[in-house]
């Protein structure tokens, strides 16, 4: 029996697992590109939507413009600022912005449409003048709380004679470094302008966002310390892994890199989830959480995930386990028109997804331009979600499916693998190996699969491919490829 | 050089300054096309990216040329002008010298190399005279160091006639010729004084924010240490290389410096000697020009620095209310200004005002005048 699976194993590594071709979502989902104003260089770095329905939106040469989605009109209501990447509206006359050197509130005061105040809300943070050190965010919690992430700095450049902040050499590390304050660290900025160290051990968190309950996430990207790029759930005082940032800890005066690896590790909170990279995510960007209410299709409460490196958006399935989230994610969109560089998401009053892509001329790969995905109605086959169980996983699909090829144990393959932490860049797939089925069973309603699997470890990522599954009216899935983050198991 | 020469000179350097912002563009350039008679002096840079700034520049046949080359980059580079056609023959000589080249400028000894400059370190800069060819033509210029040839290179036209679109000469290198076609505005707005860009700027923390207030006038505000830190006139900045790439590359400035702040924090309080910290608030622009909000010891100050109406200086105009003891505001010998204020009393290079003087007082700084030759 297990050579018999092996074999069929190859086999469909060899053919292929049937999925739908990508040019197939526009059934679905349609991407619409948006025209931008002559002399824009469109390398978007924030987009919020203000209350009356206007989009606001950063570029890499400073300027904020606003866009009237019902007249296509541009304006522009502030320039001049410094690599923004992170813009929220506070009002149809206000928003805060993230550029590099602080967080800036910008107000049209005279009501021109032109923003004249340009108020520093917090600089409290160091600047060493590596051309690294990114700032992002905010993100705005449910009490009006203001978050922001800070780079970690490049190991390919150094750090001026001239900085902001204090210096500190025991975080000028190998690798990527934390020399001035709190670089590597996400900041809860308070309302006199104070910031809060909240969490540490960030090496390029270009991404925060709230979910619906309040919670924070956090992409990360792959790199030192990083095996693969993570979404990791915020908590205060946590550590997620990159050493450097752990010097700016009140009391911790040795070179970070000094730890044992043990002890690094026995510290860092683990992510909810992994993006393998190659497979799924070069370079994962902002999560936003789908808080439309339905009109975005059947994924409510979800949160989606841009992608730089490749023309995609995730999806990302979280479940509590031990107090602690842990998920899936499953590519969403791919290709269908939309272009690479998917660096900023906001859904829309309509309930369609926004997306500022970016590039950055011959700095990472991507492109310019915002362009936003339309739900046309209709139900898409796809795993609405994926949860652990005692011995395997549950499958919840969003349409009854075909319950021939749904029970078919063969349909369902798994492999697990982790990533290595350590100092290297990267990790391979460490591990890598399959995990026999050892049992499907279909709900009456044929919308739910309980797969038993031989072994459940903490640790791995469990990647899914299900292969041949259909809706019960022939749709073949949209997307067969799942890779659930097993940190905790349920008793 | 006799006065007349040196007039010329003075007139095609600020030519080529204000050539600059109508060249803004992704790469680094200037496209020198002003021609002279009798003398003509040619200013180009080596800069960062291995490439000049002017990558094509025009002289008249059997013209006076005084051409200085400036190595703003942080490696060396040299420049060697060569018969037209004879560009990448003079490259490969120059590789094939060895381990001699360092030692020779790497200029090969060739009939083709008709002018050289010097290999020049990082900050250097050296010039020569020749008199162009009476032959017009296309006289390829290039940096011999290894690995720069390929790319680091331009063209002097000896010519009386027109030049091609940049874009489509051959004869330039292709990068800086493609970059020609977006060299349009860099922003969907008018690209104009008075503006402000926050960028990485030379000699400042990496808090900065330029201002351009005029044609001819701008200045780099310190957000990191809430101070104004120099002056310059003939431009505004070149920024496109920072906005490329990664954003390692800093902004250069399109002019010329004359006036560098060299006393440390100006303000001072109760005493010349007590530097408040300071903490900067953002600022507000009023007809596009920015009012700095910032904090000393507590205490709020507003400044607002505009254009001299003479074109030679700056206003810095404060309101600064809420204090209880003098203000001072230093200055130094050396900064490159003289300077007049509008209350307070100047004590060895220091104006002292009390509280009430200090809700409201300018200090205007005047480009001293440039020493003659």
């Amino acid at each position: 029996m297990r050579i018999r699976l092996q074999i069929f194993s190859v086999c469909l590594l060899l053919a292929g697992c049937a999925s739908r071709q990508p040019e197939a979502d526009p059934p679905y989902y349609t991407v619409e590109t948006i025209d931008l104003p002559e002399g824009l260089t469109a390398e978007t770095g924030g987009l919020d939507f203000m209350p009356d329905g206007r989009l606001v939106a950063c570029f890499n040469r400073g300027e904020v413009m606003i866009y009237d989605p019902e007249t296509g009109q541009w304006e522009l209501f502030a320039h001049g600022l410094h690599d923004p990447l992170g813009v929220k509206a506070v009002d149809n006359n206000e928003v805060l912005v993230m550029q590099r050197p602080e967080l800036t509130r910008l107000v049209d005061e005279d009501g021109d449409g032109r923003a004249d105040l340009y108020e520093t809300v917090t600089d409290q943070f160091g600047l060493s003048g590596n051309y690294h050190e990114f700032a992002y965010g905010p993100a705005i919690g449910p009490d009006g709380s203001l978050f922001i992430g800070l780079n970690a700095a490049s190991s390919n450049a150094g750090v001026w004679d001239e900085l902001r902040g204090e210096y500190n050499p025991l975080g000028h590390t190998v690798g990527m470094f934390s020399a001035v304050p709190y670089r590597g660290w996400i900041l809860k900025v308070n309302s006199d302008g104070s910031v809060e160290p909240w969490a540490s051990g960030f090496r390029s968190p270009n991404g925060l966002g709230f979910d619906n309950e309040g919670n924070l996430f956090a992409t990360d990207n792959q790199g030192d310390w990083v095996g693969t790029s993570k979404l990791f759930h915020i908590r205060k005082d946590q550590f997620y892994g990159h050493p450097a940032s752990l010097v700016w800890e009140s009391g911790f005066d040795v070179n970070p890199l000094s730890l044992p690896l043990p002890v690094l590790d026995k510290m860092r909170s683990r992510a909810a989830v992994l993006f393998p990279q190659g497979d799924l995510a070069d370079s994962p960007t902002e999560p936003v959480v789908d808080n439309t209410g339905g009109r975005f299709g059947p994924f409510a409460g979800q949160l989606f995930v841009g992608e730089m490196g490749r023309a995609r958006i995730m999806r990302v399935m979280l479940e509590e386990v031990d107090d602690a989230y842990q998920g899936a994610v499953v590519s969403f969109l791919d290709s269908t028109g939309l272009r690479l560089g998917n660096n900023r998401l906001v859904f829309g009053p309509d309930g369609s997804l926004w997306v500022g892509q970016t590039e950055r001329k011959n700095g990472w790969i991507g492109s310019e331009g915002i362009q936003r995905i339309v739900w046309n109605g209709g139900t898409p086959i796809e795993v609405q979600s994926m949860n652990l169980t005692p011995t395997g996983f549950e499958l919840l699909f969003t349409r009854p499916v075909d319950p021939d090829s749904a029970r078919e144990m063969s349909a369902y393959r798994f492999t697990r693998y982790y990533y290595a932490y350590h100092a290297q860049y990267g990790s391979e797939q460490m591990d890598r190996q399959p995990v026999p089925v050892t049992n499907v069973e279909l709900s009456p309603n044929r919308r739910r699969v309980s797969i038993s699997l031989s072994r459940l470890v903490p640790g791995y990522i469990y990647e899914l491919e299900i292969c041949g599954v259909k809706a019960a009216d022939g749709s073949p899935l949209e997307h067969n490829r799942l890779f659930y983050t097993l940190s905790r198991l349920k008793s | 050089m006799n006065k007349d020469a040196s007039w010329h000179a003075v007139c095609l350097l600020l030519l080529f300054c204000l050539s600059a912002p109508s060249t803004f563009g992704p790469e680094p350039q200037a496209d020198i096309q002003t021609v002279a008679k009798d003398d003509m002096v040619i200013e180009i840079k080596a800069v960062a990216g291995l490439q000049f700034d002017a990558v094509r520049f025009v002289v008249l046949p059997g013209a006076h040329v005084t051409l200085r080359l400036n190595n703003v980059d942080d490696m060396s580079h040299n420049l060697l002008i060569t018969a037209p056609g004879s560009r990448e023959a003079v490259v490969r000589a120059s590789l094939d010298m060895g381990a001699s080249g360092p030692g020779q400028d790497y200029a090969p000894n060739l009939p083709e190399v008709l002018w050289s400059l010097p290999l020049l370190e990082p900050g250097a800069s050296a010039f020569i005279t020749f008199t162009a060819p009476e032959q017009e033509g296309v006289y390829p210029y290039v940096c011999t160091v290894p690995g720069h040839g390929s790319v680091m290179y331009g063209a002097m036209y000896v010519t009386n006639e027109a030049l091609p679109p940049l874009a489509e000469d051959p004869n330039v290198p292709p990068r800086q010729a493609a970059a020609s076609n977006t060299a349009a505005a860099p922003h969907p707005y008018p690209y104009q004084p008075p503006t402000v860009q926050r960028t990485f700027m030379p000699d400042a923390s990496p808090a900065a924010v330029a201002t351009w207030l005029t044609d001819d006038l701008s200045y780099c505000w310190d957000a990191g240490r809430s101070m104004l830190r120099y002056a310059w006139r003939g431009g505004f900045i070149e920024n496109a290389a920072h906005w490329q790439g990664k954003g390692e590359e800093i902004a250069q400035v399109v002019g010329s410096v004359f006036y560098r702040n060299e006393a440390g924090f100006p303000l001072r309080i109760g005493s010349p000697d007590h530097v408040p910290d300071a903490r900067f608030h953002g600022y507000r622009l009023h007809e596009g020009i920015p009012t700095y909000h910032y904090r000393i010891d507590g205490v709020d100050v507003f400044e607002r620095i505009t254009a001299r109406p003479e074109g030679d200086g700056l206003i810095r105009t404060f309101e600064i209310d809420g204090l209880e003891e003098s203000l001072w505001f230093a200055t130094s010998k050396t900064d490159g200004v003289t300077y007049q204020a509008s209350a307070g009393t100047w004590i060895n290079g220091m104006l002292q005002l009390g509280p009430a003087q200090a809700r409201r007082f300018t200090v205007t700084m005047i480009n001293q005048e440039p020493a003659l030759p």
